[in-house]
């Protein structure tokens, strides 16, 4: 998941980042309203987290300009103004939910992972994919292992990026993404990105939970078949 | 507004009311004593006069015979029954009687007792019970007295005088009505006014009407209305400093809660020490905050001490030592500028303290590491100067005006230093109370930003103030 970080106050925004780099978010962080519009103009997102008092150019205006782009990323508003026209203000200008600060981090989680599991068009937050579980407020993965007619449920250890590469791949079946693609998911502007990161992924996944989950499409990408295609198991 | 005990004892309408009534009242019963007494007074000489031309006319209609006084009996018994009877039917009030020469009576009016002979001319005779008013004159034949009963004719007298007293006594009521309203109506203006002031909220500041009020209430209302109109600026102002310093502690606060929240997420031990170095940090910045607006709270509120002459080298000297340690912190040379002249200026030494503080921790703050900042205070063209300048960023001359301003932060302080945005405010503040002007400039020896502070008072000052204990950091 890549998320852009918009927050001009400099102690709030490095706690968060480092709060949600933990949580495996690609997080890029800009500090005032121009380079929050650049950012938004060059690069996709899967969440905007956008304060609305900054510098050079407001957050609503930011906001605004975004949604005049008909661009649809989820953006969730954190500011101080806790007026209810404010929030009116900000709702209306084409936000997608709203925090007041001072607002409590797990709270925060929440609503990204809320607004991020709506804009996939999902309602559970559970993601299942052939018996494959992924929780992502739990960061747990599971998967139903059928042995002599009876189910097993077997916990599956992922790591941060590992778990960022499924997530994307999971999200939409049948979708193929080329490896710059997931590579956008994994990693923000400071990240290193070394060229066959994504590989190595690819094959830990591969190796934890089955050859075929993953497919290799050549010289297109990776994708996870739809479900009606897969041939069962 | 007055509480109504104290506002009814001063109650103008009520004052007016009760003299102007007093001095109707007081006519009144004045004039209608004068008549009543001047009437009584008139009525007794008309009366008088009655009984006199009575007793002459009488004595005209009686026989008189000069030339046969053996005969003096005789009329006597040839007397003009009519008359006295005619006197009787008309008016009874009167009782006459008539001798002869020789004392024996002629003619008597009425069967009741009469007084006897008196005196000649007016006398009060009590005969019987009642008072009379007799006359009585004497003619060589003839004796002849009048009597009136006096009880009768003071009530005739009472009626006269009451009669006099009655337009008074009619004007007096009408004239306190008129009165009463036309105070009432004068007044109202007052009345008006003062319900739409009663019926305000605290909140409401907005001009009273003052048309319709008379000359002499207008000038209040209107300096009334001034007076709301400056409560409504400061009110205004204090409204927007409160509503802006809870935003701005929401962001500390804000980062403190998060930074906690990361600390109590931290996995391994070196994640919690960053997490507990940010958090110290955040809570070093509530505090700084906290410290700043309690200072601007106290300048702008509280009335300055008295003012005390203070030489700002010596007190420049004692912030910038103080400051040291936290400019080498940040690899910055402070330095004080050599002392020429003292300084003198009237104030508050401790605000000028907290004032020099300011400056030199934003100077610090803004400058990059390495860089210099310098202050100098000194004389010049007869006015104390203070000057801070460094080798950071300056700010450009667009913002100059704007830093001024509570809570504002320069793009480059907000990404750079997290500051309150109340330091210049504090500056600011302070300087006005001391009559000074801030000027803001590029420094032409750092490059940086230029402070430069002149207090406009006469340095008359100077000899007083060698005898003053000074400053001591």
């Amino acid at each position: 998941m890549r998320l852009l970080l918009v927050e001009d106050d400099l102690m709030i925004g490095e706690t968060l980042l480092d709060v949600l780099r933990a949580e495996s978010f690609a997080v890029d962080w800009v500090k005032d309203g121009v380079m929050a519009d650049t950012a938004l103009q060059s690069e996709h997102y899967d969440l905007v987290l956008l304060d609305l008092g900054l510098p050079k150019r407001d957050g609503l205006e930011v906001l605004r300009a975004l949604r005049a782009r008909k661009d649809v990323t989820p953006v969730l508003v954190a500011t101080a103004r806790d007026a209810v026209a404010e929030r009116i203000a900000g709702l209306d200008a084409g936000a997608d939910d709203y925090v007041v600060k001072p607002y409590d981090i797990d709270e925060l989680l929440a609503r990204i992972r809320a607004l991020v599991r709506r804009s996939l068009g999902r309602a559970d937050p559970v993601v299942e994919y052939q018996g494959l579980r992924l929780n992502p407020v739990t960061r747990e993965a599971t998967r139903d292992v059928h042995n002599d007619g009876q189910v097993r449920t077997e916990s599956i250890s992922l790591s941060a990026r590992e778990w960022a590469v499924l997530e994307t791949l999971i999200a939409r079946p049948g979708v193929v993404f080329s490896r710059a693609q997931i590579e956008e998911k994994l990693y923000s502007w400071k990240d290193d990105v070394s060229s066959n990161a994504v590989e190595v992924y690819i094959h830990g996944l591969r190796k934890k939970l089955g050859a075929e989950l993953i497919q290799n499409v050549r010289g297109l990408g990776y994708v996870m078949p739809k479900p009606e295609v897969m041939p069962k198991p | 507004m007055m509480p109504p005990t104290v506002a009814s004892s001063h109650s103008l309408r009520r004052r007016l009311l009760l003299s102007v009534m007093t001095a109707i009242v007081l006519a009144a019963l004045f004039q209608a004593v004068t008549a009543y007494r001047g009437a009584l007074r008139q009525a007794d000489e008309m009366f008088d006069y009655h009984l006199q031309q009575m007793a002459l006319s009488m004595r005209a209609r009686m026989p008189q015979v000069p030339s046969q006084p053996s005969q003096s009996p005789q009329p006597s018994q040839s007397p003009q029954p009519p008359l006295p009877d005619r006197d009787e039917d008309s008016d009874i009030d009167y009782l006459v009687q008539i001798w002869g020469p020789d004392g024996i009576q002629l003619f008597r009016s009425s069967h009741s007792a009469l007084p006897p002979r008196a005196v000649l001319g007016f006398s009060d005779v009590v005969q019987g019970g009642a008072t009379y008013r007799v006359y009585s004159i004497q003619t060589p034949y003839q004796t002849i007295q009048i009597a009136q009963d006096m009880s009768a004719r003071l009530s005739r007298a009472r009626a006269l005088a009451l009669h006099a007293m009655l337009p008074m006594a009619l004007i007096a009521p009408l004239l306190m009505l008129v009165i009463w309203a036309v105070i009432r109506q004068s007044l109202s203006p007052l009345e008006r006014t003062r319900r739409q002031v009663a019926s305000r909220t605290a909140e409401d500041l907005s001009p009273l009407a003052d048309n319709g009020l008379p000359d002499e209430v207008r000038p209040l209302v209107q300096e009334l209305n001034l007076l709301f109109d400056r409560m409504h600026t400061v009110l205004q102002a204090q409204k927007a400093f409160v509503a802006n310093a809870a935003h701005e502690l929401r962001t500390p606060l804000t980062a403190l809660k998060l930074q906690a929240q990361a600390l109590h997420r931290a996995p391994d031990d070196a994640t919690r020490d960053v997490a507990i170095g940010r958090l110290n940090q955040g809570i070093e910045r509530a505090i700084r905050m906290m410290n700043q607006l309690l200072a601007l709270a106290r300048q702008d509120g509280e009335q300055q001490a008295a003012p005390e002459p203070v030489d700002l080298g010596p007190l420049a000297q004692a912030v910038a030592s103080e400051m040291q340690a936290q400019a080498q912190g940040r690899g910055i040379a402070l330095n004080l500028a050599a002392q020429g002249t003292p300084a003198w200026v009237r104030g508050d030494a401790e605000a000028l303290r907290i004032l020099l503080r300011n400056l030199l921790e934003n100077a610090i703050k803004y400058t990059p590491e390495g860089g210099r900042v310098l202050v100098d205070a000194h004389m010049a063209e007869g006015a104390a100067r203070l000057v801070v300048e460094d080798s950071g960023p300056g700010i450009p001359e667009a913002d100059r005006e704007r830093v001024f301003e509570r809570f504002y932060r320069s793009e480059e302080a907000t990404a750079t230093t997290g500051g309150s945005g109340l330091g210049l405010s504090i500056v600011k503040t302070i300087a006005a109370q001391h009559a000074a002007t801030v000027r803001l400039d590029a420094s032409p020896s750092l490059g940086g930003l230029r402070v430069t502070m002149v207090f406009e008072q006469p340095a008359q000052l100077s000899g007083e103030a060698a005898s003053s204990s000074s400053m001591s950091p």
